[in-house]
């Protein structure tokens, strides 16, 4: 299926699940989210990883609805597990079957988003590797000259912040150089299209969700 | 001759500071090499960004004069000093398609010329590859696919091969040369090391006092032939004997980086008290060898330091004994100012030589009435000095130091040379030196270790460096 529309789709579903307690509704889009991972041969202990994550703020969420609410509601409880469970499969749905590039090239050929911010977003999201690498530096940093850096500590935010300021202009002035400006029009390496069975898929996936939402109990 | 860039009456200045270029007139003429020369902090890395549009685009005023390529908009190609600090994509590949979509080069022509921008800088084999995953010579090979896709009419290179290997720099000297001779592109190479031009034929213009001046024929020439003296010097070093005390010992160490083994080291010991090089070309595992001696990734074996395994100290202890000079000064900071810097290891360093000599020093590296200075708004060179001080005022046993000297001229090396020859007569440590700047460097280092292979071997005489 096209990025673009993939993403698009993730986010009805998401903010229509919002304002749903369809417990039952919730589950088939979380099934059917990981069954669509599979089919993709995403490796299982991805999927496994985000849903494991997601375990801790499930079960807190869950005690606090279900033993510490006025009403002690179980079946509210088991919505919003399941609902935040949908988000993190349908999330997962889209980020593990889909290369970053793919999606940038997608939302600016389809969508016709700026270049500025599809690249700008695309070199935000390969630096967090460095910035993870920044940090645990700058607390080696601080150690060797006698200062011990805690998370808590100003100085290491206020150097990651710094670091990330000037690799913001020297990506700018690296885009630039590599002959990248503001606006102007490009052509494309990698055509990504936008086929009439996308929007089939599109249409026909949004309608089953709410058949799922309204006719279910 | 036809010149292509001319300089008129051009000065400069950053935010509120001296002008770092003053009433510049100079030519550049097409398709020759230009070789800008001068210690560091002189300016030479601002003219170049003056003459790529970065600036003042990108900070700083001119308030004389311009820059013209002859009424022309050529397209200008550069390569930095940090060469991962230039690409917006993953791959060299996806890098290569980015700069010519910008280039509204027709898609069925795209692939085309990016193979032939990969097999000119010879690496058509990392074109799938991670950029973060390169060594520093692979990534400026990248850089100059990048200039070739583009068809760029003027190259500059700015201190290009400050941190990479003699057959990267022999490797990308070379292809400059092909560039120049077949396809008449100018080239402009900001570099304070100037060792392997010759066969580029180059103008030597010397940028100094704010002021660009072109060399004679004659003084070029003299100056080159210097250059290339310089660093033919071959490393006079000893081995170390039986019964020297091992600072630091390892026994059967392995280190690997991802699925690659990097290091294999049945036996060694870094002597106490000595300064040892360590030389290999780009990406054979210097830096890994360092970060695996100062416990920031895992390795297998032993490493004892005086005896006792290196795991057994805690962490803050084994951070008062063994220091990292990073290769990026920048890394190093922790506070805002020069004298904030200064003040913090004044207060926690130990080392004797800087509780009476600080200010000797701060003359020595030529930092004086910078104290109140935004230390990264100092110079390259500047904040490399002031970083290696700070580090030595620590006063750790053991000092690890990364590329400590890439990006300084030869007159600031030699004042960093005294200066840790004053200190070590104070208070002797074990330095660990990566370097690829061996101009000159022999007067300072006790021990050769080359890396090749895999493992770390102790070199005497001539200088093996691949």
């Amino acid at each position: 299926m096209n990025p673009s529309l993939k993403l698009f789709l993730a986010l009805i579903i998401s903010l229509e699940i919002t304002f749903t307690t369809h417990l039952t509704g919730n589950i088939l889009i979380i099934v059917a989210a990981l069954a669509y991972l599979i089919l993709s041969r995403v490796p299982v202990t991805k999927i496994i990883k985000p849903l494991l994550i997601t375990l801790i703020p499930a079960a807190a969420l869950f005690s606090t609805i279900a033993f510490f609410s006025p009403e002690h509601n179980v079946r509210f409880a088991w919505v919003l597990v399941s609902r935040l469970y949908c988000y993190v499969s349908v999330g997962a749905a889209v980020t593990l079957t889909t290369p970053k590039l793919d999606l940038i090239h997608s939302l600016e050929q389809n969508c016709h988003l700026p270049s500025k911010f599809a690249y700008g977003f695309l070199a935000a999201l390969n630096l967090i590797p460095r910035i993870i690498q920044a940090v645990k530096s700058i607390r080696v940093a601080g150690e060797m000259r006698g200062v011990t850096l805690h998370w808590w500590s100003p100085t290491l935010y206020f150097k990651a912040i710094l670091a990330a300021i000037s690799w913001a202009d020297q990506l700018a002035q690296a885009m630039e150089t590599h002959g990248f400006v503001e606006g102007a029009p490009r052509t494309a390496a990698q055509v990504i299209p936008l086929r009439k069975v996308d929007w089939a898929c599109f249409v026909v996936i949004l309608i089953v969700i709410q058949l799922i939402l309204i006719a279910l109990p | 001759m036809k010149e292509l860039i001319n300089v008129h009456n051009l000065t400069f200045s950053f935010a509120e500071q001296e002008p770092v270029l003053k009433n510049v007139n100079t030519v550049f003429p097409a398709g020759r090499v230009a070789l800008l020369t001068g210690p560091s902090g002189c300016g030479k890395s601002t003219f170049l960004r003056l003459i790529a549009g970065l600036l003042p685009k990108y900070g700083g005023t001119v308030t004389t004069g311009k820059i013209d390529f002859n009424g022309q908009q050529p397209t200008v190609g550069m390569l930095f000093q940090d060469p991962l600090m230039q690409f917006a994509l993953d791959t060299p590949r996806h890098e290569l398609e980015f700069v010519l979509e910008n280039e509204r080069v027709p898609r069925d022509e795209i692939a085309g010329r990016v193979a032939s921008a990969l097999s000119f800088a010879h690496i058509t084999e990392l074109a799938d590859r991670q950029l973060t995953a390169l060594s520093g010579g692979q990534q400026q090979r990248v850089a100059l696919a990048v200039v070739i896709a583009r068809q760029a009419k003027i190259l500059l290179l700015d201190e290009p091969f400050a941190s990479i290997d003699e057959a990267n720099r022999h490797f990308l000297i070379q292809q400059l040369d092909k560039l120049v001779n077949e396809q008449g592109i100018t080239v402009l190479i900001a570099d304070h090391d100037c060792h392997g031009y010759q066969q580029l034929h180059p103008l030597v213009y010397q940028v100094t006092g704010g002021q660009v001046q072109q060399l004679s024929p004659t003084n070029s020439q003299q100056f080159l032939d210097e250059a290339d003296c310089i660093a033919r010097q071959p490393l006079q070093t000893q081995l170390p004997l039986a019964d020297d005390i091992a600072a630091l010992a390892l026994d059967e160490v392995t280190i690997g980086r991802g699925d690659e083994q990097l290091l294999s080291i049945p036996r060694l010991k870094i002597i106490e008290g000595k300064v040892t090089l360590i030389t290999g070309p780009n990406g054979s595992g210097k830096s890994t060898f360092f970060a695996a001696l100062a416990r920031l990734l895992p390795y297998h074996g032993n490493i004892s330091y005086l005896g006792t395994s290196i795991q057994d100290f805690s962490r803050r202890r084994y951070r008062q004994e063994l220091g990292l000079v990073f290769q990026h000064a920048n890394d190093q900071f922790l506070n805002v100012t020069v004298e904030e810097e200064l003040a913090l290891s004044k207060k926690n360093g130990t080392h004797p030589y800087f509780k009476d000599h600080l200010a000797a020093a701060l003359q020595l590296l030529n930092l004086t009435g910078l104290e109140k200075r935004v230390v990264y708004s100092l110079s390259g060179g500047q904040r490399k000095k002031l970083q290696l001080l700070l580090m030595l005022m620590m006063g750790q046993s053991v000092l690890l130091m990364d590329e400590p000297f890439a990006g300084l001229d030869q007159k600031s090396l030699q004042n960093i040379f005294t200066l840790i020859h004053q200190a070590q007569k104070v208070r002797p440590q074990t330095l660990l030196v990566i370097s690829h700047q061996l101009a000159g460097i022999d007067q300072l280092v006790d021990f050769h270790l080359c890396l090749t292979g895999h493992q770390l071997i102790y070199q005497t005489g001539g200088h093996h460096e691949s």
